[in-house]
């Protein structure tokens, strides 16, 4: 049962990352990549890791891939241009990435970490908590790294802040705190001046 | 009974019955579920046309009751119109991916003590993390519209329910914060004691901002211009028709839902009868007086019915904010103040300030 | 039984296709950005898995800093881009090279 779960994962994971780089247009690349890092998701969760694997829904496809999505159709590019090499580096780079996944496989084969070598540990009680788990030692053993974490995350707002802003010039902002402010004085003018008589007798409105 | 059916089911192999155990259970979810929205649009209508001084529909069947059958009717016999220059796949799988999170975020969501299809663990995380994803399917359905006003609204949608998703995550670490536990129904149990235990108090301005932050995530007014049919028609659903458009619709109502049932759950109690601490113990359990006033699962309908209500009353009260006053709001206004009553919140739990967190 | 190695050889070859894919499409920024997070996810892999047959945890809070810091990654990188293009219409790598001597 879960070697089939595995398995059906598994495959749908290497596809779409295959997707990923191969497709044409870099709006389905991105969606490809959502539905490789789902299906990562989800093998976490066999691995009993339900916390990372709810944040790499949460954090990856809820927020980071939606910023990708949206620089890539927002970005108007041309494609042709940028497709340019990629039969002419077909053969090397598939040559290259299955002698890697060759030499890989062989070093982290079964021979070595097999189940005889590593067997499968016993699954967790239903009260276990695997947030708890992370928790106690994220707040404890790793708090200096847990703040460093925080202080990257405020330089990256930051920077990407810096990076993007600009000030538009033609633009007519309004400032809400100004407009709330205004007085009926300050914008129109009471004047009082006596009633003029009109010379000619013709009706106003003919 | 669900022992009974177990053992009526006995002659078939043993991983089938769990697999029909549990179809049956979101089958007795789902369709209830999709009973409320499709009578949630009715009552939007009755509602409003009350707060505008008319009837509202009253022509289908009496009082018009039948006005959302004859409406899905409707729906389902009009041709479904594919745009010629539109990505057609993508097309179709948009409201797909609209309407699937919205259901599948229901599968966590307790109604009473132990009355949930998946107990687990992280149940909120794993809710906020299901209704993260229902952006895709505006994204996807506005780029593959091929109309400008289409993808104008997918992006508005977008940048808002992106925006808004912080300020809710925040308004919830407040809630679990208090609560001590990932676990919907923890924290409702959490809750247990009286009305003044109930996390709306400890937590008002976290409460109000959720709920403010849910009525933006769901694309209603006053935050819905991502639909704005004044100034980009209809926004990302402009292209489509019949039944896929009314899926959109299903999704949206069914996240108005869920809104109003986590609000409840989270900050009003849940099940929790707001007479216990006030009533005797007695008059709570046994009898049929007990079973109306003590806690149970018509509580949590009854709360999630008000906040319903407010939805509508505030689509009918407000008119829709300007986007940057949106983004404003979001920003500007709803983090800062979710962080700061975070520390509070931690504050208060550290020192046990009564009668909440002693 | 799943075996440890069923997860490493997945991480492997995931791994393996992000780098192909950075070979392949050397001249988009947006697919070199995308396959950098391919092969983040591989790492995760691996360090998940080694985190359930190991069982110890700090496998896990690992990931948790590698996904905090990809992210920022990525929202640093996609500013660059957009700021890219608003320079120079185009994300080719190519079109990168004013700084070269």
């Amino acid at each position: 049962m879960e070697q089939t779960i595995f398995y059906i994962f598994s495959t749908v994971l290497v596809l779409s990352a295959g997707a990923v780089i191969t497709v044409r247009n870099p709006v389905f690349a991105a969606l490809f990549l959502v539905l490789a890092f789902f299906t990562s998701a989800a093998i976490w969760i066999l691995l009993e890791a339900e916390f990372l694997a709810l944040t790499l829904v949460l954090v990856y496809v809820g927020a980071v891939m939606v910023l990708f999505l949206f620089v890539v159709m927002m970005l108007d590019i041309n494609l042709t241009v940028l497709r340019e090499g990629f039969a002419r580096y077909l053969p090397v780079g598939l040559l290259v990435a299955i002698i890697m996944v060759a030499q890989l496989a062989y070093i982290v084969g079964p021979a070595r970490f097999g189940l005889d070598k590593f067997p499968a540990p016993e699954p967790h009680g239903a009260d276990y908590s695997n947030t708890r788990e992370i928790g106690l030692v994220l707040y404890t053993e790793y708090l200096f790294a847990f703040e460093l974490a925080a202080v990257i995350l405020v330089v990256a707002i930051v920077a990407a802040i810096a990076l993007t802003l600009r000030k538009r010039v033609k633009t007519n902002f309004m400032k809400p705190e100004e407009q709330v402010l205004v007085k009926s004085k300050d914008r129109v003018r009471l004047v009082k001046m006596a009633a003029e008589k009109r010379d000619d007798q013709q009706a106003p409105n003919d | 009974m669900l022992e009974a059916i177990q053992s009526a089911l006995s002659f078939l192999p043993d991983g089938l019955v769990t697999l029909l155990i549990i179809l049956l259970k979101i089958f007795a979810l789902l369709l209830p579920l999709l009973g409320a929205v499709a009578y949630l649009t009715l009552a939007e209508r009755k509602v409003i046309g009350y707060i505008q001084i008319r009837i509202g529909p009253n022509r289908v069947g009496p009082r018009g009751l039948l006005q959302p059958i004859a409406d899905a009717v409707k729906l389902l016999f009009k041709e479904t119109i594919l745009p010629t220059n539109a990505n057609l796949f993508l097309f179709i799988l948009g409201p797909i991916l609209t309407i699937g999170p919205a259901m599948a975020a229901w599968a966590v969501v307790p109604f009473d003590d132990g009355l949930v299809i998946a107990d687990i663990d992280a149940s909120l995380l794993y809710i906020l993390a299901m209704t993260s994803l229902g952006v895709y399917g505006i994204i996807i359905a506005g780029w593959a519209s091929n109309s400008k006003y289409a993808f104008l609204g997918a992006l508005r949608s977008a940048a808002q329910i992106v925006s808004y998703e912080i300020a809710m995550g925040f308004a919830l670490v407040g809630v679990l914060l208090a609560a001590g536990s990932l676990n919907l129904g923890e924290i409702v149990t959490a809750q247990q004691g009286s009305v003044v235990q109930w996390f709306m108090w400890p937590l008002l301005p976290l409460f109000l901002i959720y709920f403010i932050s849910g009525l933006a995530e769901t694309n209603r007014a006053p935050f819905d211009v991502a639909e704005g049919e004044s100034e980009i028609v209809a926004g990302f659903h402009v292209e489509y028709s019949a039944m896929t458009f009314s899926v959109f619709f299903l999704a949206e109502y069914a996240n108005i839902i869920l809104i109003s049932l986590l609000t409840s759950a989270m900050f009003l109690g849940g099940w929790l009868s707001p007479f216990e601490g006030i009533l005797p113990e007695s008059m709570l359990t046994g009898g049929a007086l007990g079973l109306l006033l003590g806690s149970g699962i018509h509580w949590l309908l009854l709360k999630t019915a008000f906040f319903m209500f407010l939805f509508l009353w505030i689509r009918a009260t407000y008119p829709r904010y300007r986007y940057d006053q949106i983004m404003r709001l979001g920003w500007k206004v709803f983090i800062p103040i979710t962080i700061v009553w975070l520390l509070v919140v931690a504050a208060m739990v550290v020192g046990n300030v009564g009668p909440w967190f002693d | 039984m799943i075996s440890m190695s069923h997860f490493l050889i997945l991480g492997a070859i995931l791994f393996c296709i992000s780098v192909a894919g950075i070979f392949l499409n050397r001249k988009n920024v947006i697919i070199i950005l995308m396959a950098v997070e391919l092969m983040l996810l591989a790492v995760n892999m691996n360090f998940v898995a080694f985190s359930h047959f190991l069982g110890d945890i700090a496998g896990q809070v690992f990931v948790f800093f590698i996904l905090t810091v990809a992210a920022a990654e990525a929202a640093i990188g996609l500013a660059i881009l957009v700021v890219l293009f608003r320079n120079r219409r185009s994300i080719n790598v190519d079109d990168i090279n004013s700084l070269n001597g």
